[in-house]
């Protein structure tokens, strides 16, 4: 049952860490904590939901697809919202309430659109054949959920490091005044940054949505949750901080629900939430954490 | 006639409570945000508040003013916990640590039989009137009016429009912004036990994000220019709803709108004045 | 002599005149007030249980309606809100002096609405309301839905005899009412039957991972799983248990929550096998209840289903108490209630002097098979 649990652990860490990673990046580089990202969740979801069942398109056409749409509104939300606050110059806390207020209206229009009910992928766009290799069961959804995460994560990685594009996202995160003078397109890179940072929300939906097959417009919202709990746990801001807590909360709530007390599994994330800002307010690996606060 | 009088009384009883408690709610609000800090938990301590005084008088028989102050000095407790740590770092983390509060009590309430668990509470008796309501509204509002116009709320405002300035001139940070915090929390409980004590009935998943949303956007709509404002958008926003029975179901797309709306294009609310302003000397 | 006739004239005049007065007052019609989820996210409970009411009104009004005067409802919307339900009970009690409620949808807005009723002496009637302690609320509330605690023994007790079951494990969502409430009826059944509980496991209503919880179920080998939860995650734990791959021979035994039509629609073939115990059912032979399905799908389209029939029954059981009492006064109506004896789709009904209904001869146990609830065979 260890193995099996582990699995289960590392599986829904993983889509935390991927959620959890646009959320800290928006924060890393545009310093702002925006509250909308949940909705990027609940978008993506629905957006391949109905690319699978009105377009036809299957599982991997969808999921570039939707990450794309839910980067594109995240744009546009980014530019109606903060865009105006940015240029006032108005406290953080302005822009955390902005995005507060646009929460509750879209998660409210779109239930008002949807309805709570719990909608699935149609059964033809994904085989849910198992593998059994000792009693250790895994699904092939499981299996491209993992791989989808390792690959989003190392592009990720690699374009942050490795490319210009990157510097230009590092230099902003550093000092917008700056990187302005240096002579990064402040504007552009403000817009790749929300676009990545959506898509990335909008991947993590998806892959929620196919694995346990149930989709509702709340479904951003009890995520937002744990994804606090994964970005103060990794330190604000910090990638490889969100992406191992991610994988950490993942795997300590499955133990806990295995091994102490099912009852107790979605208290361990807001227990180290506040541990962590009791104790080491920087995030468990974080440096720039203490910058930024 | 009286007879009229008493339907009509009966009929909307419990919508003249919600407006007292709700003006109660805008102001512990009020509190925090005329500092420059948000809270998002001030529907956590208003649950906490409405457990506390709920257990002592429906379990232990405990007079109702008694209870009240319990209501008051738990979520104080909690508040001055969370305060501590985050109070030093920026505005964010308190927003995210008072969220994170909010879901462990919710967690606490549903695995603690003894406060009913998902069941919730049941039997609270029905204390809470008009007189009690009103009464401690009227104290709060002239004691936030006078402080605002005194030396404290003049610090109050300066750290509002830039901490670091106020730093510099001699302000205590770190006292004001925890006692803010406290002072409101305090504040919240009252209304919980408030509205615990009006409805005989309070389950543990009434204090969450969206009730907590809400009374930001009570707030908000009202400006915190002064405890005035707030209370008129608590009254707004309580009203409203229930004299245009259509909005009911939009109830939550408003809440959104209106804070959208207040940050981006209305900074200064519905009331933008200053209290000092009115009346004071030059 | 002449005097005595105008005296006599005068009375026949005054009786045309009371006669008359009273005609005017029959015309009015008789309105009680009814509580009910009619929009936002769980309306469908609520307008299932209007469409049963206003089946049987219909009815009840074609055959004379009551007191010589035509039965009537005035509807207010709770939302599921249990604000919004104390305030519809005050408005229908203060500003329509309505003799009765019907309502509201929920245990939760029960417990708070209830007391408010209970306190004007105003009898309030629930028909979806199955949480422990209904009716301890005070001796005016009353219900008509069968409480868990009557059904939930009969399913369990049929699942140890007609199957075998001894050990199972249990899973309930600890963060809503219903499920909890429900899960207490079923530890206590399980106790008194004899079989074994290996785990007891929890979750959140609006959760969707269960692999932890099932994985931890799949490991201690029960005979059948027992589920206390609405429909959403019980479908989630279905769709979790294939894919763990425990076998389709551990049956899933659920609560209420299960027993919807939807369970089959969101979980698919993950759902086969369910086995729930229900008050009614549609498939239910009698005649009574086959006039209700015929009449129920040609007024509104689609077919009923339990809060519907509970809903339908109820009217016709409101419609003879008002009768029995003579008067639209909450007092007599409270009094006729506890000696209505009604015979209706759900089968004999009649009030516990707790208020709580009496009979549960008509209990079924039904399991799901390729989507469809059928009797268990």
């Amino acid at each position: 049952m260890l193995a099996q649990q582990l699995l289960n652990g590392i599986l829904a860490g993983s889509v935390y860490a991927l959620f959890a990673l646009g959320f800290t990046l928006m924060f890393g580089v545009l310093g702002v904590i925006n509250l909308t990202y949940g909705f990027y969740f609940s978008t993506g979801a629905f957006v391949a939901l109905h690319a699978t069942r009105y377009l036809h398109m299957q599982i991997w056409e969808a999921l570039p697809f939707a990450a794309a749409i839910a980067g594109l509104i995240a744009i546009v939300i980014d530019e109606l919202l903060l865009g105006p606050l940015r240029r006032a110059k108005a406290p953080e806390l302005s822009s955390l309430m902005v995005t507060l207020g646009a929460t509750l209206l879209l998660y409210s229009l779109m239930t008002a659109w949807f309805t709570t009910d719990i909608r699935r992928f149609p059964p033809t766009v994904f085989d849910g054949g198992a593998f059994e290799i000792q009693g250790l069961r895994i699904t092939l959804s499981q299996i491209l959920i993992v791989a989808a995460v390792v690959s989003i994560v190392g592009g990720l990685a690699w374009l942050l490091r490795r490319t210009k594009l990157g510097l230009a996202i590092r230099a902003l995160a550093e000092n917008d005044d700056v990187a302005q003078l240096m002579g990064v397109n402040v504007g552009g890179v403000v817009h790749l940054v929300s676009f990545i940072s959506g898509a990335l929300g909008g991947a993590a939906g998806v892959m929620i949505g196919l694995n346990y097959n149930a989709i509702q417009p709340y479904m951003g919202e009890s995520m937002m949750l744990k994804g606090f709990a994964v970005i103060i746990l990794g330190g604000l801001g910090d990638i490889r901080g969100a992406v191992l807590a991610g994988l950490a909360l993942g795997i300590l709530e499955t133990l806990t629900a295995g091994y102490v007390a099912s009852s107790m599994k979605d208290a361990v994330g807001f227990l180290l939430l506040v541990l962590t800002l009791w104790f080491r307010p920087v995030g468990l690996f974080g440096r720039i954490a203490a910058k930024r606060a | 006639m009286t007879h009229a009088l008493d339907n009509f009384l009966f009929t909307y009883q419990s919508l003249i409570y919600a407006l007292g408690i709700n003006s109660l709610l805008a102001l512990s609000m009020y509190v925090v945000l005329a500092i420059g800090q948000l809270s998002l938990g001030q529907a956590a301590f208003m649950g906490l508040g409405a457990y506390a005084s709920a257990l002592l008088t429906a379990k232990f028989a405990i007079p109702f003013p008694l209870a009240l102050i319990a209501a008051a000095a738990v979520p104080a407790l909690l508040a001055f916990v969370i305060g501590a740590p985050t109070l030093r770092l920026s505005g964010v983390y308190l927003a995210i640590a008072t969220i994170g509060v909010g879901e462990v009590l919710r967690i606490f309430y549903l695995n603690w039989d003894y406060a009913g668990g998902a069941l919730g509470l049941n039997g609270i008796p029905e204390e809470a009137g008009f007189v009690w309501i009103f009464g401690v509204l009227a104290v709060a509002l002239a004691g936030f009016a006078a402080i605002a116009r005194s030396r404290i709320g003049r610090a109050m405002e300066a750290i509002r429009a830039d901490e670091a300035a106020a730093g510099v001139m001699g302000v205590n940070l770190p006292v004001y912004k925890l006692a803010a915090l406290v002072v409101s929390a305090a504040v919240a409980g009252v209304a919980g036990a408030f509205n615990a004590h009006v409805s005989s009935f309070i389950g543990p998943n009434e204090y969450g994000f969206d009730a907590a949303v809400t009374i930001l956007s009570f707030a908000l709509l009202g400006g915190i220019g002064s405890p005035f404002g707030p209370v008129l958008g608590a009254l707004v926003l309580t009203a409203l709803p229930e004299v245009l029975r259509p909005l009911h179901d939009y109830r939550l797309v408003i809440n959104g709108l209106i804070i959208v709306c207040v940050v981006i294009f209305l900074p200064g609310g519905l009331l933008p004045w200053r209290l000092s302003r009115i009346g004071a000397p030059r | 002599m002449i005097d005595r006739r105008r005296l006599n004239l005068l009375a026949v005049a005054c009786l045309g005149a009371f006669a008359f007065a009273t005609g005017a007052r029959a015309a009015d019609p008789v309105t009680i007030g009814a509580v009910e989820i009619l929009t936002g996210p769980n309306n469908k409970y609520g307008v299932a249980i209007k469409n049963g009411f206003d089946l049987a009104l219909g009815e009840v009004n074609k055959a004379g309606g009551v007191l010589g005067a035509p039965l009537a409802i005035a509807y207010e919307d709770s939302a599921g809100n249990k604000d919004q339900a104390i305030n519809a009970v005050r408005a229908l009690i203060g500003a329509k002096n309505a003799p009765l409620i019907l309502g509201p949808t929920l245990s939760n807005e029960m417990f708070a609405a209830g007391p408010i009723a209970n306190q004007r002496k105003i009898p309030i009637v629930g028909t979806s309301t199955t949480a422990v302690g209904i009716t301890a609320i005070g001796p005016y509330v009353f219900r008509t839905s069968l409480p868990e605690a009557d059904v939930v023994p009969v399913t369990l007790r049929t699942a140890r005899d007609r199957l075998g079951v001894k050990k199972v494990a249990v899973m309930y969502a600890n963060d809503d009412a219903f499920s909890k409430s429900g899960y207490d009826v079923m530890k206590a059944a399980l106790e008194k039957l004899g079989i074994e509980t290996l785990t007891t496991e929890t979750f959140g209503t609006r959760d969707t991972d269960f692999s932890a919880q099932m994985t931890k179920v799949k490991s201690v080998n029960p005979d059948a799983i027992v589920v206390s939860a609405l429909v959403e995650p019980a479908a989630g734990i279905l769709l979790a248990k294939k894919a763990l791959g425990i076998p389709a021979s551990v049956r899933v035994i659920g609560g209420n929550g299960l027993n919807s039509p939807k369970i089959g629609e969101i979980a698919g073939d993950a759902a086969d096998g369910v086995i729930v115990g229900s008050p009614w059912f549609i498939g239910k032979a009698d005649p009574v209840n086959q006039k209700f399905v015929a009449a129920y799908r040609e007024k509104y389209n689609s077919d009923p289903d339990q809060f519907a029939a509970q809903a339908y029954d109820t009217l016709f059981i409101v419609a003879d108490a008002i009768k029995a009492a003579g008067a639209a006064d909450p007092e007599k109506i409270k009094d006729a209630l506890g000696k209505v004896k009604h015979t209706g789709v759900l089968g004999p009904f009649s009030f516990t002097p707790d208020r709580d209904p009496a009979d549960t001869s008509g209990v079924v146990v039904i399991e799901m098979k390729d989507g469809k609830f059928g009797l268990l065979q």
